[in-house]
């Protein structure tokens, strides 16, 4: 994990009748929003940091993720379950109508939230999110998973050799801390793809018509993972869902282009605030 | 001593070079097959593992893996089905292990439990149940089932099937996985209130103490030979075993060697030396590392502990390039007269306290006619002189089916006869 501009403090919250406590990461100062990490787990990122200028970020942990605490996730049965355990976060957080940005798994997380509880959120950011599926347009979740670790920068980068992506896939600098670093984020991965394997489809594109708050969707043009042909899926399922696109770009939008990335979220964000 | 024969099912005929652009499980083309040639593959693993109950072997095995070119056994009971029945119809006493269907793979599991039961009593009391939890790339990959859950289906599973072949009346099912109004397999197992049951696995300290406590049998299927891991995973099963209060039985503890006999040693190598790299290169050195572990498969700890070494796969990472050498020095395979393989398996058989051996005599590209050569030698030569290893302890194998009388030479005729 990267360190951080902004003074981020850990709380956690109890949650589905006191069996699971899930911990949140929160910094900044503003109206709330809530982040949704990808698979690979919560990672403090330049993006957080951006946020928490103008927000108070929330940005809980994945059930399981959380170092200590592995066997929370089997208290999470289904991603019907994983819905309510966040829902029920947001308010024993005491939140009204907070922002939310998810990130592809996170982005999935989010956009069903909005789906299911359509007055939860104020707002709703979804970077190349996962949830939807088209037979010409695979999503390679699976492979890069099982697959060797050498290829996953492909999948995720536009621009794998760039620092802001070698950031995402750093080990830690002191050889005897990587393994449990690497055993932690195989874990991470085992949690958040209990509810992606092998295909992250639990029907959404049934339900995001459901969605009333305002929505940008945010693409990388060559998103290796998750096809830029989703934006539109998403773009025209979702009634107030406004789609950009940013070229030369891959999965992880904010390494990628972080520039052109932060402007679109700002910028939505700012929008007609209040 | 127990001594059976083990054999997968490998399409023997692998292209060249496979390994260097495919890998042998998942994904791996069927267009380097000729159909000819499966049905010569698939036909000659019954018919060598039926020349394995006409020598004289206690008992053969089977294994599961779907989407493998090395072992070519979807479900493999029935391959057991096949020799349960053939051999009851010649008469022959031979155990019937499979090893087996794997219960964190499945989505039918009360399938394993009619099919169980049903070669149980085809055999007539000559089935050994395994409950293996399937390895991460069939289980995760080809089932496409999320890793992070596939030990609570294990362990759901094997629940479900217990107490469907010992409950005497149907019962409801209200599992996190499986939900049924009415369970009631027919048959039910001759072997009351299972057959012996055997659980292969790594050796984790979680899963050797899990098979104690049930008083079940720890298979360990090595493909590392016992020289690299032996020392490391059997002290520590004998070691819990005190703790868990079990006595040290051999017969609790089954493992798995390659085996290769020929006249002399050098005719061995002659002989059984190119084949034995192409089933390592080929076979189970080109399964990709990471699909036998995907994520959430192993527990953190597990695999922090793997990380730093002490997992000790020591010549699985090089199998891909194996040489024949490296083969037979780490003990692999142990390959080369019957004296030298019967000293160099009864010595660690010894070490080790190993009660029912398991040995796999086909391999890659091995042919039928040297494959049952290996088998003849072996059964002649070889098992002759490891049976008795623990005879002097007094033993008793409780791990051995309870056969309901001997084999019936007509198969229809009615149980119980005696021969």
């Amino acid at each position: 994990m990267s360190a951080s501009a902004v003074d981020v403090r850990d709380e956690t919250v109890e949650v589905w009748d006191g069996r699971l406590m899930l911990h949140v990461k929160v910094a900044g100062d503003g109206p709330p929003l809530v982040f949704f990490h990808p698979l690979p787990g919560l990672a403090w990122q330049p993006l957080l940091d951006r946020l928490a200028g103008r927000h108070t970020v929330f940005a809980p942990e994945h059930p399981g993720t959380s170092p200590g605490d592995p066997h929370a996730i089997h208290e999470v049965q289904t991603f019907g379950e994983l819905l309510l355990v966040y829902e029920e976060a947001v308010r024993g957080l005491g939140l009204e109508r907070p922002a939310a940005l998810g990130h592809s798994f996170g982005g999935m997380v989010a956009a069903d939230l909005a789906a299911t509880f359509p007055r939860l959120f104020s707002k709703l950011v979804l970077l190349a999110p996962i949830g939807l599926w088209r037979d010409d347009a695979p999503i390679r979740l699976a492979e890069m998973v099982a697959g060797p670790p050498e290829e996953t920068p492909g999948y995720l980068f536009a621009h794998p050799e760039s620092d802001a992506a070698r950031a995402v896939l750093a080990l830690p600098d002191d050889p005897a801390l990587i393994p449990r670093a690497v055993a932690q984020g195989a874990w991470n991965i085992g949690c958040t793809t209990k509810f992606a394997w092998p295909i992250a489809d639990h029907g959404l594109g049934r339900r995001l018509h459901r969605v009333e708050v305002p929505a940008l969707v945010l693409w990388g043009r060559d998103d290796a993972l998750v096809p830029v042909a989703y934006a539109e899926e998403f773009g025209r399922r979702i009634p107030h869902g406004r789609v950009e696109v940013i070229d030369d770009c891959g999965h992880v939008l904010q390494a990628d282009q972080p520039q052109r990335t932060w402007s679109a979220i700002s910028d939505f964000l700012a929008e007609s605030r209040g | 001593m127990k001594v059976s024969l083990f054999e997968q099912v490998p399409y023997r005929h692998m292209p060249e070079g496979f390994e260097q652009r495919h890998h042998s499980v998942v994904t791996a083309p069927y267009d380097v097959v000729d159909p000819e040639r499966m049905q010569e593959s698939l036909r000659s693993a019954y018919a060598e593992l039926m020349h394995g109950a006409r020598a004289g072997f206690d008992g053969v095995c089977v294994t599961e893996h779907s989407q493998s070119s090395y072992d070519i056994s979807p479900n493999p009971d029935l391959l057991a089905a096949a020799i349960a029945w053939t051999a009851q119809a010649e008469g022959l006493d031979v155990a019937i292990t499979v090893l087996g269907r794997s219960l964190g793979k499945t989505r039918e599991p009360l399938k394993i439990a009619e099919e169980y039961a049903l070669l149980d009593c085809v055999s007539g009391g000559r089935l050994i149940a395994g409950f293996p939890v399937g390895l991460s790339y069939d289980a995760n990959l080809n089932a496409a089932l999320p890793a992070i859950e596939t030990r609570e289906r294990y362990r759901e599973h094997r629940e479900l099937i217990l107490k469907a072949w010992a409950e005497p009346r149907p019962f409801p099912w209200n599992g996190r996985f499986e939900k049924y109004g009415q369970v009631n397999v027919w048959p039910r197992p001759i072997q009351q209130p299972h057959p012996p049951i055997w659980i292969p696995g790594t050796g984790s300290p979680g899963t050797l103490r899990d098979i104690l406590r049930h008083d079940y049998a720890f298979v360990y299927l090595s493909w590392d030979g016992p020289k690299l891991v032996g020392r490391q995973v059997f002290d520590r099963y004998w070691e819990l075993a005190d703790e868990e209060g079990r006595e040290s039985n051999p017969y609790r503890l089954a493992f798995l060697q390659v085996v290769a006999v020929a006249e002399t040693d050098e005719r061995a190598e002659r002989e059984y030396g190119k084949h034995l790299e192409a089933h390592y290169r080929s076979g189970i050195g080109a399964i990709p590392h990471t699909s036998m572990a995907v994520p959430g498969y192993a527990e953190p700890a597990a695999v922090e502990a793997m990380l730093r070494g002490g997992g000790g796969h020591g010549m699985l990472a090089r199998m891909k390039t194996a040489t024949y050498r490296d083969i037979v020095e780490s003990q692999v395979a142990i390959v080369g007269s019957p004296a030298s393989v019967a000293d160099q398996i009864g010595e660690f058989v010894r070490e080790f306290r190993i009660g029912n051996l398991l040995v796999m005599l086909q391999n890659g590209s091995m042919p039928r006619e040297l494959t049952e050569k290996n088998i003849s030698l072996f059964a002649e030569e070889v098992l002759p002189r490891l049976r008795p290893i623990w005879d002097d302890e007094g033993w008793e194998n409780h791990w051995w089916p309870r056969a309901q009388g001997t084999a019936n030479a007509a198969a229809g005729a009615a149980p119980g006869g005696r021969a």
